[in-house]
């Protein structure tokens, strides 16, 4: 790459094994035009410190990975460059609101269990043989759910929600836009089943509806939208529940 | 052997590290006020049926420089209030469609406005004409 | 050490894995599965997939068609019944992924919507925009949760196979999190570790793929089967290798050189039509198009860009509602990393490595010569892709075949004898001091030099046209890299959540790879799909090459390249044919 300039990244650094609590450490990056904050911390990794731990794979800004706080706005380090930084300088800390596994790592796996917990597939009305072919489903039918589908599970949006802070038992942004997806999908039958994670204490009605969460999402899923929309319908559900108890939840 | 030992970063103090937060917290404190004034405005109706020279001193006391002062305030949180919801009101609503096309969020947002704008012309005129 | 007992073992938590675990839960829900994956399922590399996956679904076209399009893209190279189990079963995994939720983009009807891709005769390539990996990905990820016997070891790295008289008996991993050893007893292993494109410095790939399975295999004596052929991807942003999907000429796109000409022409795809014709121009075969840009570079006609010569990608006429609907991530790519707006500018593209059509030596079950041991994916080389693959063929393949890996393993884990826990024992200790003794090891080379040099040397000697003198000094480095392995030093000693000491692990696999392409190009005297020769073998050679080759490690010495035949069946070989006279029909 042609460098032209260097910038100061601070990293806060933090080892299960042998740290208290996280500090920060000071490292001087040579940068280009193209240079992403993510391609800074390789260069600090292969020829400043080795020790340096942080998650990344594909670059593109489709896997999920790289997802940090840069100067305390989550966003994905692949495709965020330091140009855009400079002459100022970089604070990179692990996401927000997620336990510290190391460095700029964290610990994903609250995610990963709220996301099995909401029945992220399809429940169809009756088993279709793959032989039967393809559903029916028009643009306009798919375009109900399809934002949706494209959470990249990245996490910024957890990073910027203050209620999953303070009480990490809230299901979260990306976990109920992935349930409003299947909801959505005129494939699936399952909100009925998906209702009582919606309606729970830690389900929609923890939101407060901060909304940065759709404000950091790199994908435009506008997970804010998906709680709040399960808002009303979650009201309405309990409504028509209140008038017909035995009734369905439509 | 190795352990896991996550740190968990403290809370304290999380609404003044982004402008986000800070805003957020601004449009909640807003509703201190409008609560405040409805109080207020409940007041007026108590003295209205206590008798009229109960109302009448209540109207007096309404011209007190820091009642002003308090309706200008609580002025500017109704507005904020208005406006912050009138930006989120889109997430909250179904999806609309005008034929295929999906309506667009800053297109409700902009609705809103002209439907805010119409009433309150609305209502002067009733005001002023009456 | 940590003991896992478990009948299946599956590692990679890509397309693959997730497509083979759900398999086996599927086939015997009493089998206990473990899947283990160095990152989070849904961060395998299958996710930057964009174009989509073939499977015939319109009226004109069959699967002869399909058939014909992958023996001849593969320049002959296929094993001809694999072809035809594959073609067969690509339209029914597609629409299990359907019924799974993968939001396919559609027609007005509703019906599933297919597009034009390189080298295949009609428009058979299912797509979801052009994120299908991505969607494929996420949908298999999220329907495996279903599966209670489906067990996820996420983020644990694969360190070796343990095998036990003759047979693979289950494997080592590092828990990444604490650096802590594990044992796996399983009475069938399934690699799914995707491909190897980070043998190359400029990838389409993600850091990921840097090919572990078909490094442990490798050194188990399992056969590494036409490493040579490494597949360039024509259009991807010169420096970053970032992809720009095949979809995009699928979609009408244009490649044109620094005088806005289309010299795709000039190189027996033409004839040029106003609209895209099927294996014609931009829609010819990766290893064609690659070639042109090659030439076109030496004859100066490419654009200098400050990452390299390019050539310009060119969907303007396409027009923005078509980008939007088509190739969003296109767009927001291009945004991103070139800050251009494809509907009002060209986008500058170069080759990049993109796959590996070699890998882990399976019959047409998935079952590689190690008893014990299935594989599928990228990693393996179950036949289908020949010396190029199609673009769209190595989605469909990733389901296709995972599924026959999942019934496979299932089928042999409930025959496999009892595990020697001894003997496992013993080789998982010897596999793990070896890892502590990297981790411990004092030296004086640093991890990312010798990466650099492996890619340079690679990128110099085994590129997209080869020479005798190129491959050699290539191989000479690499041996040189091999030496220096044992010398490279960490700046990390510690155990948890040590990266650096893992990348070292890995480099060593990729190391192992490398080496296996670029002997077994040296030895191949002939030119044919990827690999292409300037110094005299200029020419395909079926007399002689019309064999699969396999690289076979040898200790302390460089791999001993063998030998197999082609099993043909129904297509006898012919010449390729692109552009106009190229046989749109298989019949």
């Amino acid at each position: 790459m042609a460098t032209h300039d260097e910038i100061e990244i601070e990293v806060l650094r933090y080892h299960p094994e042998t740290d208290s609590e996280p500090s920060y450490r000071t490292y001087r990056v040579p940068f280009a035009h193209e240079t992403s904050v993510l391609q800074g911390l390789q260069y600090i990794k292969d020829r400043l410190d080795g020790s340096l731990t942080f998650r990344w794979s594909c670059r593109m800004a489709i896997c999920g990975s790289c997802g940090m706080m840069i100067n305390g706005v989550p966003n994905l380090t692949c495709s965020a460059f330091l140009r855009e930084y400079h002459p100022g300088k970089l604070r990179i800390e692990p996401l927000a609101h997620l336990p510290i596994e190391r460095d700029l790592a964290v610990d994903q796996t609250d995610f990963l269990e709220k996301l099995a917990s909401i029945q992220p597939y399809i429940i169809p009305a009756e088993s279709k043989a793959v032989d039967e072919g393809p559903f029916t489903q028009t643009p306009a039918q798919r375009e109900r759910f399809y934002q949706y589908s494209e959470c990249i599970n990245c996490l910024l949006c957890y990073a910027a929600c203050p209620q999953y802070g303070l009480d990490s038992g809230f299901l979260g942004p990306a976990a109920l836009a992935l349930l409003h997806r299947y909801n959505s999908d005129s494939r699936d039958v399952g909100k009925a089943d998906r209702m009582p994670i919606v309606n729970a204490q830690e389900g929609v009605w923890a939101c407060t509806l901060v909304g940065y969460c759709s404000e950091v999402c790199p994908k435009g899923v506008d997970p804010a939208s998906a709680v709040n929309r399960n808002k009303v319908i979650s009201t309405l559900d309990y409504f028509f529940r209140f008038m017909a108890p035995r009734g369905a939840s439509e | 052997m190795a352990v896991r030992r996550p740190y968990v970063r403290p809370m304290a103090g999380w609404w003044r590290r982004n402008p986000f937060y800070i805003f957020y917290m601004l449009r909640e404190a807003t509703s201190v006020f409008v609560a405040l004034y409805a109080l207020q405005l409940l007041y007026g109706l108590y003295t209205l049926a206590v008798g009229e020279a109960a109302f009448d001193a209540w109207l007096v006391s309404l011209r007190h420089p820091l009642f002003l002062v308090f309706h200008g305030v609580a002025l500017a949180a109704a507005l904020l209030h208005a406006f912050t919801w009138f930006n989120v009101a889109p997430k909250a609503m179904p999806v609309l469609y005008l034929g295929s096309h999906r309506v667009a969020d800053r297109t409700l947002v902009w609705a809103q406005y002209l439907i805010f704008a119409v009433i309150s012309v609305a209502i002067l005129g009733v005001v002023l004409g009456g | 050490m940590q003991i896992v007992q478990t009948d299946v073992v599956i590692v990679g938590g890509g397309g693959a894995g997730l497509r083979a675990a759900i398999a086996v839960a599927e086939a015997d829900p009493d089998l206990n599965v473990s899947l283990i994956s160095k990152v989070v399922p849904m961060r395998s590399h299958t996710v930057a997939a964009e174009g989509g996956s073939a499977g015939v679904v319109q009226t004109e076209d069959s699967l002869d068609s399909h058939f014909y399009d992958t023996v001849a893209g593969g320049d002959w190279l296929c094993e001809q019944p694999v072809v035809d189990y594959f073609v067969a079963n690509c339209t029914r995994e597609m629409v299990q992924l359907e019924h799974w939720g993968c939001p396919w983009s559609r027609k007005d009807d509703g019906d599933i919507n297919v597009r034009n891709f390189g080298g295949m005769s009609t428009a058979r390539t299912w797509f979801a925009a052009d994120k299908s990996g991505f969607h494929i990905l996420h949908t298999l990820f999220q329907t495996s949760l279903k599966y209670a016997s489906v067990h996820r070891f996420d983020e644990f790295f694969c360190l070796d196979l343990i095998v036990v008289d003759g047979r693979c008996q289950g494997i080592v991993a590092i828990e990444v999190a604490t650096g802590e050893f594990f044992r796996f007893e399983a009475r069938a292993v399934i690699f799914a570790t995707g491909g190897a494109g980070r043998v190359y410095p400029c990838n389409t790939n993600a850091g990921i793929s840097t090919g572990d399975g078909m490094g442990i295999a490798f050194r188990h004596g399992v056969a590494l089967r036409d490493m040579e052929f490494v597949q360039y991807h024509p259009t991807a942003l010169p420096g970053s290798g970032l992809l720009m999907t095949e979809g995009c000429r699928g979609e009408g796109g244009y490649l044109v050189n620094k005088d806005g000409y289309r010299y795709l022409q000039d190189y027996g795809l033409g004839p040029v039509d106003p609209s895209p014709r099927p294996k014609a121009m931009e829609l010819g075969p990766r290893d064609k198009v690659s070639q042109a840009f090659w030439h076109e570079d030496r004859q100066g006609r490419t654009l200098e860009t400050p990452l390299g010569t390019a050539v310009h990608l060119d969907l303007r006429h396409l027009g923005r509602a078509k980008l939007l609907e088509r190739l969003p991530m296109i767009c927001e790519m291009a945004e991103t990393f070139l800050g251009i707006d494809p509907a009002e500018a060209p986008i500058p593209v170069r080759p990049a490595v993109h796959y590996t059509m070699g890998g882990i030596w399976t019959d047409g079950d998935t079952a590689t010569n190690l008893p014990g041991l299935f594989a599928a994916g990228e990693c393996s080389s179950v036949g289908i892709h020949g010396a190029n693959r199609l673009g769209s063929n190595s989605l469909a393949e990733i389901v296709v075949f995972g599924k026959v890996a999942g019934e496979q393993a299932a089928r042999a884990a409930r025959a496999a004898p009892a595990i020697d826990a001894r003997a496992t024992t013993h080789e998982a200790e010897a596999s793990m001091q070896s890892a502590l003794a990297l981790l411990g090891q004092d030296g004086d080379q640093r991890l990312a030099d010798l990466r650099d040099t492996m890619q340079t040397a690679m990128e110099n000697g085994v590129g997209i046209y080869r020479s005798a003198e190129g491959m050699q000094t290539a191989c000479q480095t690499l041996e040189k890299v091999r030496n220096d392995y044992s010398r490279v030093r960490l700046d990390d000693k510690s155990r948890a959540f040590n990266t650096e000491w893992l990348t070292v692990i890995e480099l060593g696999f990729t190391l192992d790879v490398a080496r296996a392409m670029a002997y077994s190009a040296l030895q191949r005297t002939e030119s044919r799909g990827a690999h292409q020769r300037l110094d005299g073998y200029e020419k395909r050679d079926d007399e002689h090459f019309l064999k699969h080759s396999l690289a076979y490690a040898v200790a302390d010495a460089p791999p001993r390249i063998d030998y197999e035949g082609v099993v043909i069946t129904k297509l006898p070989p012919a010449e390729r044919v692109y552009g106009g006279m190229a046989r749109q029909e298989g019949h």
